[in-house]
């Protein structure tokens, strides 16, 4: 098991870890959400042994691996959130080398190279330089690169940034393969909800440096469970409208776009009186209505007042 | 594993053509031009004459920088102001400004002239040195500098009957240098930013006589001279490279393999040593074909060359242990784009400085490049291994000093500073 125990980083004077708490066992996937700056990377960069805390501990079976980095270096798979790969070197010769100064045996090698490409669906890999690689094979390779020595635990710093849909897809399965068929532990970090409410059995919420909210899914969504989001579909909306509605007490968290509007309400409310009472009222248009389930996206937003994407 | 990463080190070396043009190439061609250009001014007369120069422009330099931006305008977003600096260093303008400029105009006149008049000018005479800028220079100048596509080239006819003096040679090297910071600046970053501080291409320059008592000829001369100075780039290179691991986290993985960072270290000083040694082998190939320099003593050859490397190697190590320690690539970038010129200058790499003053001799003495000249001049001509020990004695210091200095700086802790 992996774990951190009130982990902090101070850069010069800026926090961006404060105090931060979680765990991974064997064979789990552990999703890590929050938006850009929120302290995902460094809080990484700690777990892996890349960065040396400020305060706080990272323990690997219960002994502290900040002094002692081997034993839970030799069972980690990091993917960094930046493409680190040689863009002169082909996908094979990467492989190849990252292989050899991890001093595996020149067979053994061979082999791992070849089930590599496989899993990450480079096995006919063109044989050109990365550098003339598409976004989506770089950073199928970037995975690859953290596979080729088995590792017991696979951290994954936001792998899906920046490519199409086909090659996102295609990781996000690989990742759910991985940890199905060879059982990896997994800490997937995003700040995309989908992403992590698709992988992960546990998940922790990050903001500002802080974990803000932690639990399976079912747990987080409890948070919000006595609340449900209402989507509206207008033909116009007006700042009337809008202002009415932020009135009435028994909905929050009002969002206006365009002539979509959504807002928050407690369960058992009956509130469509009052919604019809207010489009009388301001003369508006209401196309259709919706009652939805609450997503992480609106535990986030109920939790800190904004979007995960700004 | 420690192979793994010599090899590593030294496929992308040789994958890279812009790397070996200023390695391998760029001297080749120095020592060329400057053999044949002062090989009759070193070798006893010395009148300075008007240069006549004629230059064919073949292309627009301008239609090929803009149809060059369109072409790439996906890639990278450029601001006016950094449109603007690019397009004022360019390659043929700065040419046409180094040799038009003040300093130029006393020795050196510049004729225009177009692709017609060409074959007259160059059966005629009348032109010392003809410059032919080929159509679409420029284009490939800058596919060169950012694709790493085919290389520009650039003619240069000279008339065999006149001299041409050290001071265009002098600026033939600036331009150089200046090509070179261009070159270091988008291409060692990696990737065009916002805000490139390109050199301004503004040009100073000095005229100085050759000192035409020196009994070593101008091809000797100029291969020691070039071959002190380029190896000296090897160790820029070769930091620049591994600060792209550390920058592309790269190393980071290295880390995590369990690489202790002074393996690592010695990595980078083994690889420089050997890329130094091969590219003096192969430079002193080039002047035996050529000019038939023999290297009759050669042990002794191999012996200040070996040590030679090794200082290169240890100033390779050194650079890469302050771009790590303190995150930036500027220590190897000033390395490549200003200590090498001076130490260039005053090592002798330009002219034979001690012919203007001993205290200038001195201080090149302590320069890693003209320590090893001096000594090559001594094997050159039938010294004794006893002559070069002082020269030896120097440079052992300054490999050791080195070392000792980039074990000290070098972040030992590995990913957990
Ligand atoms: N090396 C650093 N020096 C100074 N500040 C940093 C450094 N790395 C990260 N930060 C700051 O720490 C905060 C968290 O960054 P990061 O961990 O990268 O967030 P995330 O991965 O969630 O986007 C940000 O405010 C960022 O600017
Ligand atoms: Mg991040």
């Amino acid at each position: 098991m992996i774990e951190v125990v009130n982990l902090t980083k101070t850069f010069k004077k800026a926090s961006a870890v404060d105090q931060v708490n979680l765990y991974v066992e064997p064979g789990e996937i552990v999703g890590l959400l929050g938006p850009n700056g929120a302290g995902k990377s460094t809080t990484i960069a700690m777990l892996s042994t890349l960065i040396a805390p400020t305060g706080g501990e990272v323990l690997f079976n219960r002994k502290s691996v900040v002094k002692q980095p081997s034993a839970l270096r030799k069972v980690l798979g990091v993917v960094p959130q930046e493409i680190a790969l040689y863009t002169e070197l082909t996908a094979r010769e990467n492989l190849q080398f990252f292989g050899s100064i991890q001093k595996m045996p020149k067979q053994l090698l061979k082999k791992r190279i070849e089930i590599v490409l496989e899993q990450i669906g480079l096995e006919n890999e063109p044989k050109k330089l990365v550098k003339h690689y598409s976004g989506g094979m770089k950073r199928r390779l970037n995975i690859g690169v953290a596979l080729l020595h088995e590792p017991e635990y696979l951290i994954m710093d936001e792998p899906t940034v920046g490519i199409d849909p086909q090659s996102r897809n295609h990781i996000l399965e690989t990742v759910k393969k991985l940890n199905e068929q060879l059982n990896m532990a997994i800490i997937y970090t995003s700040h995309y909800m989908e992403e992590v409410e698709f992988l992960c059995n546990r998940i922790y919420i990050m903001d500002q440096g802080r974990v803000i909210a932690s639990g399976t899914k079912e747990e987080i969504k409890a948070i919000l469970s006595s609340e449900n989001k209402v989507l509206l579909k207008l033909e116009k909306l007006s700042n009337q409208f809008l202002n009415e509605l932020m009135k009435q007490p028994e909905i929050s968290n009002i969002e206006g776009k365009e002539s979509i509007v959504s807002f928050s309400v407690a369960k058992e409310t009956n509130f469509l009186p009052m919604l019809l009472a207010i489009c009388e009222k301001h003369k508006v248009l209401l196309k259709s209505f919706q009652v939805e389930e609450p997503t992480l996206e609106d535990v986030f937003l109920h939790l800190t007042g904004r979007t995960l994407r700004n | 594993m420690f192979l793994a990463l010599i090899q590593k080190q030294m496929k992308i070396l040789l994958r890279s053509p812009s790397e070996i043009l200023i390695l391998l190439l760029m001297p080749i061609v120095l020592i060329l031009i400057l053999s044949f250009a002062l090989g009759s001014l070193m070798d006893g007369n010395s009148e300075l004459d008007m240069i006549e120069m004629a230059v064919v422009e073949h292309g627009d330099e301008k239609v090929d920088f803009s149809s060059f931006i369109k072409e790439n305008q996906n890639q990278f977003q450029l601001d006016a102001k950094s449109l603007g600096k690019m397009e004022e260093s360019l390659p043929a303008g700065l040419l046409m400004k180094i040799l038009t400029s003040k300093e130029m105009k006393e020795i050196l006149q510049v004729t225009k002239i177009d692709d017609a008049e060409l074959e007259k000018a160059k059966n005629s005479g009348e032109y010392s040195v003809i410059l032919e800028i080929p159509e679409g220079f420029t284009l490939d100048y800058l596919n060169a500098l950012i694709f790493h596509k085919k290389e520009p080239t650039l003619n240069v006819h000279f008339n065999e009957n006149e001299q041409v003096t050290s001071s265009v040679i002098k600026d033939l090297l600036d331009l150089f240098q200046q090509q070179y910071t261009i070159h270091t600046l988008l291409g060692q970053n990696n990737l065009l930013t916002e805000d490139m501080d390109l050199a301004s291409g503004e040009i100073t320059s000095t005229i100085h006589s050759v000192d035409s008592t020196e009994k070593i000829t101008a091809s000797v001369y100029y291969t020691f001279s070039m071959t002190v100075m380029f190896i000296l780039y090897v160790a820029g290179t070769i930091a620049s490279q591994s600060f792209i691991e550390k920058s592309m986290n790269i190393f980071d993985r290295i880390v995590l393999a369990r690489i202790h960072p002074i393996i690592y270290l010695l990595s980078i000083l083994v690889s420089t040593i050997i890329i130094a040694l091969l590219q003096v082998a192969i430079l002193f190939a080039f002047a035996n074909l050529v000019f038939k320099i023999s290297f009759v003593q050669w042990e002794l050859y191999l012996m200040l060359t070996v040590m030679l490397a090794i200082v290169v190697g240890g100033i390779a190590a050194l650079l890469t242990a302050i771009n790590y320690r303190f995150n930036s690539a500027n220590a190897s970038n000033l390395f490549s784009t200003t200590l090498v010129a001076i130490f260039a200058f005053f090592g002798g790499s330009y002219f034979n400085i001690s012919s203007l003053s001993p205290v200038f001799s001195k201080v090149g003495m302590m320069t890693p490049n003209g320590a090893a000249l001096d000594a090559y001049f001594s094997i050159s001509q039938n010294g004794t291994i006893q002559e070069i020990v002082p020269n030896m004695t120097i440079l052992f210091t300054m490999a050791v000093l080195l070392m000792l200095l980039a074990f000290v700086l070098f972040p030992k802790r590995g990913g957990t500073v």
